[in-house]
Formats: structure tokens, C-alpha cells, sequence
């Protein structure tokens, strides 16, 4: 494997936001071909990292955000499509929203069958579950067609069984994976390198054979905060007040 | 990304207090040079057959009414068509700063003035009327489009190729993505093009201004009155009418519709007015110093008194606007209004936005005497009454949503502590939006022998002396630029946008 | 126009509109009641179509201004000018020529109006009583509204309006001017004297209230304005008949809509003297 020519590079880097330190002096080299898995407690600075691998090639990587980056009044269709722009002509791009085009629709409709959507396929992204939104984002990913997949938990939404199916899929897709994940059993059983982080550093960088369940949950103990979640004000409806 | 909202609504606070203290101080200043003296007057005579004219409507001519309501759809409804997409393909490129110069340049002489330079080159003519409106608008939707742009996530965008072209990339992100927001400021720009088409008819254009002017001029109040009456008719149905699936029966409509050029053959006085017209004489000459005698001159006699007078006036109505919003918009929203009071609530507000300023400044002309006085109050009226509009709006909007508890105060306290609180953000930029406009608008109001830009701009056009109006006309265009600007700043300071940032 | 020129004018927007180039267009703003102008002034272009063998059309406008510009860029090729309008008119297309004026015009003249507050008496001359009162003009580019009294005024004051009065507004229009006075919206105002006497004769003016304080010295003031270039384009001796024409229009009807006795001849030295006012005032170069 260390043949492999190096896709990301960051040596001592640091990162301020808003007077926050997220990412405290990171070092880390990907090369070409690995399956890496992220981890770590919610604001360990997970996020911030993936956009800054992102930035080191984008015109290699297909991303996939979280919250999926969908337009919510496009057809699943299009948000699909999406991921194929940039092999399709202005014109031709400009006419698929008003008529899909026939060997797009095609391949996306068979997309769709293997992500579970097909009954779905001309349906506007605000009327699916959040399960269906984050497949149609893992879609528009694997339609980008591209080596290197970077992902910002790209199936935590998705029911347990589907979620290793998913996962398996888009790391057969891409001879590169960088993806942030929750479920650390998923990180173990798909991945070959396992990066924890906490703080804005990283804490642990191994491969996944040297590393069991217990050994991760002992990284998420040390660090575990009382504020680290903080629910969003606008969502403390008064159902919660008058309970 | 977690923010923390308890420290950021703290500081916001305190900055938007700042900038409404400068704003309320500012226009205290101004006061004190302003000349708002009131003059003993003896209206009631006609102000009582004004009263009986709008309560009394009566038009003999159905026919002619009814070709000037169409006439006034036409035209508003073509232009904004025509503009939505030019407007569009600016903000795609509103990155550059040619293009966003160029679009503050184009919005910033209002309707009237563009009308009447497009009179010198296509006549008294549709392509004038046209113009006078799609050239304005076009640059406000570049800007409004822009920025609505601008506050859409990153996100989508993220997951395309970065080399993909602009147009793509509008097209399957962001436009789709703004859509909604898009759709209802159209909807929004559309009602103000209804109100700039009638106006065009103060200068010549065959739409309900034209009958309203002479009508009014005349003193024949009750047909004054029918063409209010049809207006605020006209504007309050919009959403009845206005669907989309008619649009295309529409354009065709207007088109059907629009006022046929009577005689007009002489295209090639383009050049004439963009090479000799609009320069003076000294300087088409080469004369330098002349010139410079000539500039100086205009400079004192015109450009620094309008200018002075201009900013006096448009500070004190910024400020009463918003004192006019604050007093008003409760009474048109669900929650605060209830619905016995909604109803006569918006009436009000519809009647104040759709009455044009100089009907309002006549009336007050005749109640207070000339000075500016009348002028602020008609300014402050009709732009108070359409951003009161607006918040109402965006009340109702709310209304009974996830943010509403049942053990919210009610009137009074729920004024003060819930909705003023929460609309105030949005008001304020409404306001910032708007102090451009009443920039604009002070410009007009030569009745009241008030001496702003606008005055002597006309007064260049009634003298046909247009290199006079082209040198103060572009005055007012770069203090609009200016105003546009700090609005912008300041807007950014108080967090004052609706979006996040 | 067919629905698809029309069509052209919305797609080729930078583009002229097509020439209607065998159509005679003129236009005319009375000085009194302008309602209805195109039912009034299309009787008026029926008879000279019928008169002159050629398609005649009118056009309304809103203002000397709008009539000017018209006039210039050959969008009119007769026009019913004010005193004032008619000299600035002619000073920019070359070779037009005043053809006729009304009867009354020949001898036109001005009212100072005062509202009762003013205390104002009606004398011989303008008197120092003036100063510091409230005054309005009519419209800007008016002769018998502005140009004039501003002349009075100066002469008798060797000093601006500005000066003079405590504001000076433009009420835009002569009834207005009598509707702001009469109010006491201004305490002073200058006003076309056929407009007073007419709104006077309907009942329309309270003398109790309003009063005319002064009258002006003569002068002429509209006429009749064609372009230079009109026998070329409609035939020889065109600008002749058009003259003959008007002079011979005797339908107190067509007549009314000006409102004019009669057409009597006219020529450009005629307003002379309108044309060294308004450079005296500073409103012509």
C-alpha cells in the first residue's frame, strides 16, 4: 500500500473559529486506496476536517455533507443528477429540468433501485423521511463517479441493516473513503484505518485490526462533556416547557 | 456549527440600539434646519370636496378606465418579465464589482427620470415606458436576487465539481434552492411595478396616472376618487388574479394591450443626446475654464442647496416611517389585531401604499401650507404603510407556528415583549431597503416649493436644458450609491437581516 | 399597429418603433381643462385630416416639456405651444415657424391672486406688501404662469422670487394655482386670465376668499408651431394649407377645446419680445 501516491497531507495544522481552537496542530497523510473511518464525540472537530481534506483536491472528491446538501425543491431526480453536471453540456443540463434526459434517467432510475427509492424517483426532497433524504444524498455521491469519497456521517439516519449495505456500496465505489461515523461497530467491521479525534486533535490513529469496541468507548468516556450538545432554541417547543 | 445565542442576541441588541440612536438623533439634527414650518390655512372647502370625491367616486367613460387599468398591467407586468431574467444572469454575476456598481448605478434614478430620458430618445412611446420601469428594476432584482443568493446554505454547492460552470450550478443549487424567496419577491416587485407604471402617467404614458394627474389638476376630485377606488382595487385583487398558469395568457394580453407609438420616426437622435445634449455647451467646446465656470456654478446655485435639502428631508421621513410602522402594523396582524380590527387594519395599509406621495403631499399641502412638512408626512405615510404591510405579513406568517405558547401574553405586553422584538430585525432592514427609495422619492416633490435634487431636476427638464438634469441626476445616482451603501453597513452592524449570517 | 409590431417593440426594445412616416401627428395642451383630450383634440384631428387630405392623429401629453421634446424629435409635426414652449420649440428645430395664434393671445395677460389672509389690496403697481408672503407659479415652463409674472416681479423688485417671498412654490397647473390660493395653502399666486375668468364664470372661484391684486402689461402667448420640414415630406405648399386651415376653423366646438375665439396669423418675430423675457430671466442661454 505505501506505493500509493499520498491524497491528503496535513502536518501540524490548526484551525481558529470565532476564537475556538477546532483543530489543534492535526497531522495526518491518506494515501490513494485507504478506507478511513472518523470518530469521536460531537464538536471533536470531525466536520472541520473533512472540509479541510476537501479542499486539498475537490476536483477528485465526492462529498457528501451533512444534512446531504440537497435542494429541497428538486425531484430526487435532480438532486441525483446533480452529481453528474460536470459531464454534461449547459444546454443539456439547462433542458434536463424541464425533460429529464433519457440515458440519465436510465441509470439514475437503476440508482435508485439499489438505494431503495425507486418508488420515489419523481418526488420532491421535502416530502421524504430523513432516512430517504440522507439515500438520496449517498445517490447524488455515488453519481459524482469519482475515486475519492469524503463523508460527514453519510448513514447515521438510515435504519442499522441498510446502513451496512449502504456502506459497503459506497466504499466498493470508491478506491478512497474518508467517513465520519458515529456507530464505532460499522467504523471496525468497513473500515481499515481507524482515526479518533477529540478536541481538535486527534487522539488515536490506527488500523482497525489493532483496535476493538472497548478500546473506542474508552476515547469517548474521557472526553465526554455535559455541553458538548446543546439543543437548538427554536426547537424547545412548549410541550417541553410544560412537561 | 453550535453558536452560542444568549452572548450574540446580547451584543446584537446593544448594536441595533446604536444604530436606531444615531438614526433617531441624525433626524433630531436635521430637525433643526429642516423647514417644516406650518402656514395658517383655510382648507376645508377643498378638502370637503376631496372628501366627497373619494367617498362619492363617479367615471362616466367605463371604456377609458378600463383601457387604463389594462394599460397599467401591461406595462408593469412586461417589464418585470423582462427583468426577472436579466436581473437574474446580473446576480450570477454580482461577484464582479463593474456589474454591482452598474446595477447600483441603474436603480438609483428613479422611474420618473428614467422615463423621461427615454421620452428624449424613443418618444412618447411603449419602448419608453417599458424601459422606464425593466431599466430600474432590473438592477434592484440583481441586488435583492444577490443577496438572497448569498444567504442560502454552502452546502448543496459543496457536493458539485468546483470547476462546474456558473449557469449549472445557479440552475441545480441555488436558484432551486431560493426559489420561494424568489417567487414572493417577485410577487412583491410586481405590486411596486403596478405602482411605478401608474405613475409614468404623470409624464405622459397612457396609464391610470395620466387621468389621475389631470384629474386632480382639475379639481374634479370624484374622478380623481374612481381611479384611486380602481387602483387600490386593482392591487388589493393582485393575488386573485395574478396566477401563474395565466401568466403566459397574460404577456400575450399586454402585449395585445400596450399603447401604439403615434408617429414616431427619429431613431438617430440617440447620438445626439448622448454626445451633445447632455454636456454643456463649454465643455462640448473645450473651453476649460468656461466649463469650470459652468460646473461651479451649478454646484452652488443647485447641486449643494438640493443636496442638503434632499438629506434633511429623507432623514426625518426615515425615521417617522418607522414610527408609522411601529403604530401601525399591530393593527393588521392575527395575533395582536384579532380579527375584527385585521380587516380595517390592512385596509389602512393598503390604502396608504397605493395612494401615490404627491395625491398624500397635495392633501397635506393644503392642510399645513408649503414648506416640508407635507412632505416628510407623505413620504413617512405611504412607505410606513407598506413596510407595516410587510411585517404584518411576516407575522402572520408565525402565527400559531412552532413558536407560539398558549400562555403567550396578550395585547399590549405581547406587542412590546413578543412580536416588536421578533419583527423588529426585519423591520429594520425593510427600513434600510427603503431609505433608498425615499431618497428617491424626496426628489419629487417640487409642488411644495421644496428646492431638493428633485426640484431642480425638473425644473432642467421643463427648461430642456438637459445637461443640467444629466449632471444632477447623476448627483442623486451617486448619493443614492452612497445611502445604498451605509444602509448596507449598517444593516450588517445591527444584524438586521432576516437570514442568518 | 398589428399585435406583432407591438410584439417587436417588447423584443427589440433598444430599437425605434416602426415610422408611421404618412401620418400628420400634432399635439396641444389647452391651458384650461385638460380632461378628455383625446375625445376633444380627435374632433380636431378629424378636420384636418378631412381639410388636408392626409391622416391626421393627435397626441396627448403632460406637459410643455413632453410637447418640446415631441415636437423635436419629429414624433409632432404641429404643435399648440404656450409663448414660451412655441420660442424654446423653435430655437431647437431649424426652420419651424409660428403659424397662427389664438384671437385672445394677442393681447394675453396675468392676475396676481391673493387669499384674504394676505390682506392685500388690488392697486396699480406691484406693491412692497408682497415681500415675505408665500407666492406660487403655475407650471415651470408656462408663460402666463410663471415667465411673465417672473418678469413683473423682477422688474419691480430688481430681485429673484426667491427673494421676494417667504417660498415659492410651482402648484404644476393654473387651477391648481387658484385651488392652492384659494385655500390659503399660498397667499399669493400668478394665474392665466382666461383660466380665472373661466373658473370665475362656473361658480368655481369665492371671491370672498380670493381676489385678483394685479394685472400684467400684454403679451402674446399661444400659437400654432409647425416644423420646417413638413412640405418636403407632405408636398409642396403643405405648410400653407395647414395655416389656412387653422385660420379658417370656425366650429365653436373645435374652437372650444382650446379655448379660442378664432386663429388669427402669426409669425416668430411675433414673440420677440417672449424670447428676450426669458433671457432677461435667465430661463433661455
Amino acid at each position: 500500500m505505501s506505493d500509493q501516491q499520498v491524497l491528503f497531507q496535513l502536518s501540524a495544522h490548526s484551525l481558529e473559529l470565532g476564537g475556538h481552537t477546532v483543530l489543534d496542530a492535526v497531522s495526518l497523510s491518506i494515501r490513494a486506496g485507504e478506507k478511513v473511518a472518523l470518530l469521536g464525540p460531537s464538536g471533536a472537530g470531525k466536520t472541520t476536517l473533512l472540509n479541510q481534506l476537501y479542499q486539498q483536491c475537490p476536483e477528485q472528491i465526492a462529498l457528501q455533507p451533512q444534512g446531504g446538501g440537497l435542494v429541497d425543491l428538486l425531484s430526487v431526480y435532480q438532486n441525483v443528477f446533480i452529481g453528474a453536471l460536470d459531464r454534461v453540456g449547459t444546454c443539456a443540463a439547462l433542458w434536463n429540468l424541464v425533460r429529464p434526459l433519457r440515458t440519465h434517467r436510465d441509470a439514475i432510475t437503476k440508482l435508485t433501485e439499489t438505494l431503495g427509492l425507486e418508488t420515489k424517483l419523481w418526488h420532491s426532497l421535502d416530502r421524504l423521511s430523513g432516512g430517504q433524504r440522507q439515500r438520496v444524498a449517498i445517490g447524488r455521491a455515488l453519481y459524482r463517479q469519482q475515486p475519492v469519497f469524503l463523508g460527514d456521517e453519510p448513514v447515521s439516519s438510515v435504519d442499522p441493516l441498510q446502513a451496512q449495505m449502504l456502506l459497503d456500496y459506497l466504499l466498493q465505489q470508491h478506491e478512497t473513503a474518508v467517513v465520519s461515523l458515529h456507530n464505532r461497530r460499522l467504523a471496525l467491521e468497513h473500515f481499515d484505518r481507524i482515526i479518533v479525534m477529540r478536541d481538535g486533535r486527534i487522539c488515536c490513529d490506527r488500523a482497525a485490526t489493532e483496535l476493538d469496541s472497548e478500546a473506542l468507548d474508552a476515547f469517548y468516556q474521557e472526553s465526554s462533556s455535559p455541553e458538548s450538545e446543546q439543543p437548538a432554541p427554536s426547537e424547545t417547543g412548549w410541550a417541553i416547557t410544560a412537561s | 456549527m453550535i453558536t452560542t445565542p444568549y452572548f450574540r442576541l446580547r451584543s446584537s441588541v446593544r448594536t441595533l440600539n446604536r444604530v436606531c440612536f444615531a438614526l433617531v438623533v441624525a433626524a433630531a439634527l436635521s430637525l433643526l434646519w429642516a423647514d417644516l414650518a406650518v402656514y395658517p390655512v383655510d382648507p376645508w372647502h377643498e378638502l370637503a370636496r376631496i372628501g366627497r370625491g373619494v367617498i362619492l367616486p363617479a367615471w362616466d367613460e367605463p371604456r377609458v378606465l378600463a383601457e387604463s387599468l389594462g394599460q397599467t398591467v401591461a406595462f408593469a407586468l412586461l417589464a418585470v418579465v423582462l427583468a426577472v431574467p436579466l436581473g437574474l444572469l446580473l446576480a450570477m454575476l454580482f461577484h464582479w464589482r463593474a456589474v454591482r456598481y452598474f446595477c447600483a448605478a441603474i436603480r438609483s434614478v428613479h422611474e420618473l427620470f428614467w422615463g423621461l430620458i427615454f421620452m428624449q430618445l424613443y418618444g412618447l412611446s411603449a419602448t419608453t415606458g417599458l424601459l422606464a420601469i425593466l431599466v430600474p428594476f432590473t438592477g434592484v432584482f440583481a441586488k435583492v436576487f444577490a443577496e438572497i443568493f448569498e444567504q442560502q446554505a454552502h452546502a448543496p454547492g459543496q457536493t458539485l465539481s468546483p470547476s462546474l460552470g456558473t449557469l449549472k450550478r445557479y440552475a441545480y443549487t441555488l436558484i432551486p434552492q431560493s426559489w420561494s424567496a424568489l417567487l414572493s419577491y417577485i410577487r412583491y416587485r410586481f405590486e411596486c411595478a403596478l405602482r411605478s407604471s401608474a405613475i409614468l402617467g404623470f409624464i405622459g404614458l397612457p396609464t391610470l396616472g395620466f387621468h389621475l394627474e389631470t384629474a386632480f389638476k382639475q379639481g374634479q376630485y370624484s374622478e380623481a376618487g374612481a381611479l384611486l377606488w380602481a387602483f387600490v382595487l386593482l392591487i388589493a385583487t393582485i393575488r386573485f388574479w395574478m396566477k401563474p398558469v395565466l401568466l403566459p395568457f397574460y404577456i400575450g394580453l399586454a402585449i395585445w394591450l400596450l399603447p401604439e407609438t403615434v408617429g414616431f420616426s427619429n431613431g438617430g437622435y440617440l447620438w445626439q443626446f448622448v454626445s451633445v445634449d447632455i454636456w454643456p455647451e463649454p465643455l462640448r467646446d473645450a473651453q476649460w475654464g468656461a466649463a469650470l465656470q459652468w460646473y461651479t456654478t451649478m454646484f452652488t446655485d443647485q447641486v449643494w442647496p438640493g443636496l442638503i435639502q434632499t438629506l434633511l428631508l429623507t432623514q426625518i421621513a426615515l425615521v417617522l416611517t418607522a414610527v408609522v410602522v411601529l403604530a401601525t402594523y399591530p393593527f393588521a396582524t392575527r395575533v395582536l389585531g384579532g380579527p375584527l380590527v385585521r380587516w380595517p387594519g390592512r385596509f389602512l395599509l393598503l390604502i396608504l401604499r397605493s395612494t401615490p406621495e404627491m395625491v398624500l403631499a397635495f392633501v397635506f399641502l393644503l392642510l399645513f401650507g408649503p414648506s416640508g412638512l407635507p412632505a416628510v408626512l407623505a413620504l413617512a405615510l405611504h412607505n410606513g404603510g407598506l413596510i407595516a404591510f410587510l411585517v404584518a405579513n411576516a407575522s402572520d406568517a408565525e402565527a400559531g407556528g412552532r413558536v407560539s405558547r398558549p400562555d403567550d401574553p396578550k395585547g399590549l405586553l405581547r406587542y412590546a415583549y413578543i412580536e416588536t422584538p421578533r419583527r423588529f430585525p426585519a423591520m429594520l432592514a425593510f427600513l434600510f431597503y427603503r431609505w433608498e427609495v425615499i431618497l428617491r422619492e424626496s426628489a419629487i416633490m417640487g409642488i411644495l416649493g421644496i428646492t431638493t435634487l428633485g426640484f431642480y431636476i425638473d425644473s432642467a427638464f421643463e427648461e430642456i436644458r438637459y445637461d443640467r438634469a444629466f449632471l444632477l441626476i447623476a448627483v442623486t445616482a451617486i448619493l443614492n450609491i452612497l445611502v445604498d451603501a451605509t444602509s448596507r453597513r449598517l444593516r450588517l452592524m445591527a444584524h438586521a437581516d432576516t437570514a442568518r449570517r | 399597429m398589428s399585435f406583432l409590431s407591438r410584439a417587436m417593440a417588447v423584443v427589440m426594445l433598444a430599437l425605434p418603433t416602426f415610422a408611421l412616416a404618412d401620418t400628420f401627428v400634432f399635439t396641444a395642451i389647452p391651458d384650461a381643462d385638460e380632461s378628455r383630450l383625446q375625445q376633444r383634440f380627435g374632433k380636431v384631428a378629424d378636420y384636418l385630416s378631412e381639410q388636408l387630405n392626409v391622416d391626421v392623429q393627435y397626441i396627448p401629453v403632460k406637459s410643455y416639456a413632453a410637447a418640446i421634446t415631441a415636437f423635436r424629435n419629429d414624433q409632432v409635426q404641429l404643435a399648440w405651444f404656450g409663448g414660451l414652449s412655441g420660442v424654446q420649440a423653435r430655437r431647437l428645430v431649424p426652420d419651424s415657424e409660428a403659424l397662427a395664434q389664438g384671437y385672445e393671445d394677442q393681447f394675453f395677460k396675468s392676475y396676481f391672486i391673493a387669499h384674504e389672509s394676505a390682506g392685500m389690496e388690488a392697486g396699480e403697481s406691484l406693491s412692497d406688501a408682497l415681500k415675505g408672503k408665500t407666492f406660487t407659479f403655475g407650471s415651470k415652463g408656462s408663460t402666463s404662469g410663471r415667465l411673465m409674472p417672473e418678469f413683473y416681479l423682477r422688474e419691480q423688485f430688481g430681485a429673484a422670487p426667491e427673494e421676494i417671498f417667504s417660498r415659492v412654490g410651482f402648484s404644476g397647473d393654473h387651477s391648481r394655482t387658484i385651488a392652492q390660493v384659494q385655500s390659503g395653502a399660498y397667499q399669493i399666486g400668478a394665474v392665466n386670465f382666461a383660466v380665472w375668468e373661466k373658473e370665475l364664470e362656473e361658480g368655481k372661484i369665492d371671491t370672498n376668499k380670493v381676489k385678483v391684486i394685479w394685472t400684467t402689461p400684454t403679451y402674446p402667448d399661444y400659437q400654432w408651431t409647425i416644423r420646417g420640414d413638413v412640405d418636403a415630406r407632405f408636398g409642396a405648399g403643405f405648410k400653407e394649407k395647414v395655416r389656412q386651415v387653422l385660420l379658417n376653423m370656425n366650429d365653436p366646438d373645435l374652437l372650444a377645446s382650446f379655448p379660442r375665439k378664432s386663429f388669427v396669423p402669426a409669425s416668430n418675430d411675433d414673440y420677440g419680445p417672449i424670447e428676450s423675457t426669458a433671457k432677461a430671466i435667465g430661463l433661455l442661454d
